[in-house]
């Protein structure tokens, strides 16, 4: 592109920095908030107050980093969920209906089966089933996907509707399993003691954010060592090559598809072992699926970096919280603006961890093409 | 139950149709052009708000229908710039569209939450032609938008079967390489498409918003509308005459629902009731998208894949 004398160019990268990596994100996340100051400015709140108290509620405070660390720890497994999924270019955005399922699921088997197994068992056992209940809702479309190559996109969209409605349904409508039969009032039926862990003191944060973190960890290692990682890996950059060298693109695609489904099951399944124990309709109000999504574009699909950003986006959830709550109260969607935003910014800066941009002077004005 | 009941179940089936053809037919124009934009239910969400807002303000139907338009325009662009200029992935474009529509919908509509709509958009009547029994109140009772909304299909169907533009737009979906071997942008192409195609979704935002919604009721509002008009792409076979029937169909799997509690009919939970748009939906796209049909249908064949000269 040429404007008057200065010629604009993309050229290419080989490689690419490392400090680059982190410098779009950090970036994003600065632009983020300016377009968040505007909408705040244009709505009658100081940016400025605004944002240091969405940083002292969300990350500096004591009670703020747990409450932080509390909500990050499902969402770090949606975000596993979605950079599972779309490092192989399977885009499953049903995360949100599959972590339901796990709530659904997982609650079932703190009510029916944990009080018949013993007390080390109890929880993983509601654990397993919660996310076997999150792959289970993921199996429809991953099978039509992998047989019929029908888009997962739309048809894992549109389950988290039907998914929405049978939570409703199981709180709201029926007077079933999951409904507490001692009250009149629409309450989940509690799990039972054993299958839940206990919070660090009297903080927010529960065990199960290790399991996450473990899990992250895990999932690095072994997609970076194992065969089955390199198969993906193939089959991501190049599905003709994947076939010519013998994999198995339906296996591979139904075995990441169930995978991803598990880990947003799973999700669920640590709200009900941590702070719900017990099918709770808070879940359906907090997007945790949504935002594992734009958690794990953040992270470029980086399976260690999802933690930190599923961190950074909690503790934006957190601080987002406790605006509603003053003389000139901030709403709590400000959180999604500045999570939309940043992925936005975070996809368009791509661009430049890829390509180097040139700004030349020609003396001449060349022919423009 | 009377047939009053399903005379009128027919009517708003059809008028529910209106933002779905809206919203499909801009999501036809986009794809044509090889961009999908999954960012629909955002944008219809911005689209409504923003109807809602200048509609309070100003008790202005026209201005506020014109300023959802605007949004659209102006969240497409944003689209187009990530996906075209910048060559972002335009699945999670979409997506990020869909979220920060959503979030910023909900921050500026959270004052007038649960208030009710400030202008509404009245049907008309046809005179002779609406009392006709039975045909006149289902096909002779909406408002003009949904006359202009069919009239729009017309012309979109003749724009790209039988004019140049039309041709240069489906060659650009289809093979963008020789689209600009011919010396056409096609960057141009796809920008110009996604942006009116934004229009299109941001009109349908607003006008469900000032004639079908009640009250602005944060996502609830279109309730997932927006991912059934996408799933009606693949159903119309990126065909607008077709997105009309497809609209009218699906309107009626929309609206069903609120009939049958209307009429306190409890065969099954309102619960599971409401699950049928989407089932419905899932089932019809389930059918349609296996790829023997995709090629039948005629699924733009570039789509969703950015194109960069020197990488041809």
């Amino acid at each position: 592109m040429i404007i008057g004398n200065i010629r604009i160019e993309l050229e290419p990268r080989l490689t690419s920095p490392k400090w680059l990596y982190a410098a779009v994100p950090a970036g994003s996340l600065v632009f983020a908030f300016i377009v968040g100051g505007v909408f705040l400015a244009l709505t009658g709140h100081s940016p400025i107050s605004t944002y240091s108290s969405l940083i002292s509620h969300g990350y500096t405070s004591s009670k703020g980093i747990t409450n932080t660390l509390g909500l990050a720890t499902p969402l770090i497994c949606t975000g596993l969920a979605a950079a599972f999924a779309f490092r192989m270019n399977l885009f499953n955005i049903g995360e949100e209906g599959q972590m339901y399922l796990g709530m659904i699921g997982s609650a079932w088997a703190g009510i029916a089966l944990a009080g018949h197994l013993p007390h080390v068992l109890a929880v993983p056992t509601v654990l397993i089933v919660g996310a076997a209940a999150g792959a289970l809702w993921v199996l429809l479309p991953a099978v039509l996907r992998a047989k019929l190559g029908t888009s997962e996109i739309v048809s894992t969209l549109l389950l988290n509707y039907v998914a929405l409605n049978l939570v409703n349904y199981f709180i709201f409508g029926s007077r079933g399993f999951f409904r507490d039969p001692t009250t009149s009032f629409p309450q989940g039926r509690g799990v039972e003691e054993t299958a839940r862990f206990h919070s660090f003191g009297t903080s927010n944060t529960y065990p199960t954010v290790i399991i996450a973190v473990l899990l992250a960890v895990a999932l690095y290692w072994f997609m970076k060592r194992s065969n089955f990682g390199y198969e993906t890996a193939v089959f991501a950059d190049s599905p003709n090559t994947a076939r010519y060298a013998g994999m198995n693109s339906t296996r591979l695609t139904l075995s990441v598809l169930l995978i991803s489904g598990a880990l947003a099951g799973l999700a669920g399944a640590m709200y009900v072992v941590g702070p719900a124990g017990k099918v709770d309709p808070g879940l359906l109000q907090i997007g945790l699926g949504y935002a594992g999504i734009v958690v794990a574009a953040l992270a470029r699909y980086n399976f260690v970096a999802v933690i930190l950003t599923a961190i950074l986006f909690a503790g934006l959830r957190v601080g987002g919280a406790s605006l509603q709550i003053s003389s000139n109260p901030v709403p709590i969607a400000i959180a999604v603006v500045l999570q939309g935003s940043v992925l936005l910014f975070a996809l368009g800066g791509e661009i430049f961890r890829r390509n180097r941009l040139r700004i030349r002077r020609v003396e001449q004005a060349s022919v423009a093409l | 139950m009377n047939s009053n009941v399903w005379i009128l179940t027919f009517s708003d089936a059809i008028s529910i149709a209106t933002t779905l053809i809206l919203a499909t037919l801009g999501a036809i124009l986009t794809e044509r052009s090889g961009v999908i934009n999954l960012g629909v239910e955002g944008i219809l969400l911005m689209g409504a708000v923003t109807a809602f807002l200048v509609g309070d303000g100003t008790h202005n139907l026209w201005l506020a229908l014109f300023m959802s338009v605007l949004v659209g325009v102006a969240m497409a662009t944003v689209h187009a710039i990530l996906t075209i200029t910048l060559r972002a992935n335009q699945i999670v474009a979409g997506l990020a569209l869909v979220i920060f529509g959503t979030g910023l919908s909900q921050y500026i509509g959270k004052p007038v939450e649960g208030k009710s709509r400030p202008v509404t958009i009245e049907p008309m009547h046809l005179g002779k032609l609406s009392d006709i029994p039975v045909i006149g109140p289902i096909l002779f009772g909406h408002d003009i938008f949904t006359y202009l909304t069919w009239a729009g299909a017309l012309v979109c169907s003749l724009y790209l079967n039988r004019t140049r533009p039309g041709l240069v737009l489906r060659a650009t979906g289809d093979a963008p390489a020789t689209v600009d071997a011919q010396g056409v942008s096609v960057a141009m192409i796809r920008f110009v498409h996604t942006i009116l195609g934004g229009a299109l979704m941001g009109l349908a935002g607003g006008w469900f918003m000032l004639a079908r919604g009640t009250a602005w009721s944060q996502a609830a509002t279109t309730n997932g509308i927006g991912w059934i008009a996408l799933s009606l792409v693949v159903f119309a076979a990126w065909r607008p005459l077709r997105a009309i029937a497809g609209a009218v169909l699906f309107g009626f799997t929309l609206q069903v629902p609120y009939t049958l509690q209307g009429q306190q009919i409890n065969i099954l939970p309102p619960e599971i009731v409401q699950m049928l748009p989407f089932v419905a939906t899932l089932f019809v796209l389930v059918a349609l998208s296996t790829p023997r049909a995709r090629k039948l249908l005629g699924a733009p064949k570039m789509l969703g894949q950015p194109f960069v000269r020197d990488e041809r």
